[in-house]
């Protein structure tokens, strides 16, 4: 009777054991994805050709912003301005205090417009520009919409590499 | 730790401590009436605290400059953005000046006054 007991008593320890370690991992992984970086699907067309229509598991990190380390040229992730459950990919066009001309309707006209980004703003563009609803459509963003900076594809494994 | 002239005086000049929660945003359950901490569209590094007077698709009426004048504007909130005003109106840098901000700049929603004592409670 004491060695049954003495044998559940080892099991009930090894087994709380291990599940303490696997805590420990989920939350590192947690802290992980949420705070440092995370592979996250992206779909859509207006960043073709890019990043493909059907999806891209891309690697975004979500340090770079919070020091202020997001520039022209970076993919960044945002939160939208017109659904805040929605996140958008896109591309910094410009920074504030600098001067951003775009094409109004790209497939209809050639008309231009020349806009200034405000302070505390960034101007966000689609590398599609036909089929992006962008800062062209809802203005520059505040700075502190952004969410991550994207940094390279991981899948489909044959685009594997930087954008 | 808030602190500031421009929500007298609900909140105090020289600094109160106040206890906010972060789940109402990511739930949706902000209205108005509600006093948030958002960051500031102009400057990312800095949190402000406001009360938010209208959500998206509703009007709002406000006066342009209160201590010169009594012209009032009247704006649609656009989708997905909310207007925010300091309760001083006339110390407050706030949607009469940058415009309707969008939701997802709110960064949590204010519950009440833990410090000082003396005005614990709820706002």
């Amino acid at each position: 009777m004491r060695l049954w007991f003495g044998k559940w008593t080892s099991i009930a320890k090894e087994s709380a054991n291990r599940a303490a370690i696997f805590a420990k991992f989920l939350c590192l992984l947690h802290v992980t994805n949420t705070y440092i970086f995370s592979p996250i699907l992206v779909y859509g067309p207006s960043m073709l050709p890019t990043l493909n229509l059907t999806g891209d598991v891309v690697l975004s990190e979500y340090i770079s912003h919070r020091l202020g380390k997001v520039g022209p040229g970076d993919v960044v992730l945002i939160q939208s301005p017109e659904n805040p459950r929605k996140i958008i990919t896109k591309r910094v066009v410009a920074m504030e205090g600098e001067v951003v001309s775009f094409l109004v309707d790209p497939s209809r006209s050639d008309r231009s417009r020349t806009v200034v980004v405000p302070k505390g703003h960034v101007w966000i563009q689609g590398d599609n520009i036909y089929a992006s609803n962008d800062s062209r459509n809802f203005g520059p963003i505040p700075y502190g919409l952004i969410q991550g900076k994207v940094c390279c594809r991981v899948w489909p494994v044959d685009c594997f590499g930087s954008l | 730790m808030v602190y500031g002239s421009s929500m007298m005086p609900t909140l105090n000049l020289v600094g109160d401590v106040v206890l906010s929660e972060y789940i109402s945003h990511r739930l949706g359950k902000v209205s108005p009436g509600d006093v948030v901490l958002i960051q500031s569209p102009e400057n990312p590094k800095k949190t402000l605290t406001k009360r938010i007077v209208a959500m998206e698709d509703e009007t709002v009426s406000f006066s342009v400059d209160p201590s010169d004048g009594d012209r009032s504007r009247t704006v649609v909130v656009p989708k997905g953005h909310v207007w925010i005003q300091g309760d001083n109106s006339y110390a407050s840098h706030d949607s009469r000046h940058f415009g309707p901000i969008p939701y997802g700049l709110i960064q949590g929603k204010v519950r009440c006054r833990v410090w000082p004592l003396a005005c614990a409670g709820s706002l």
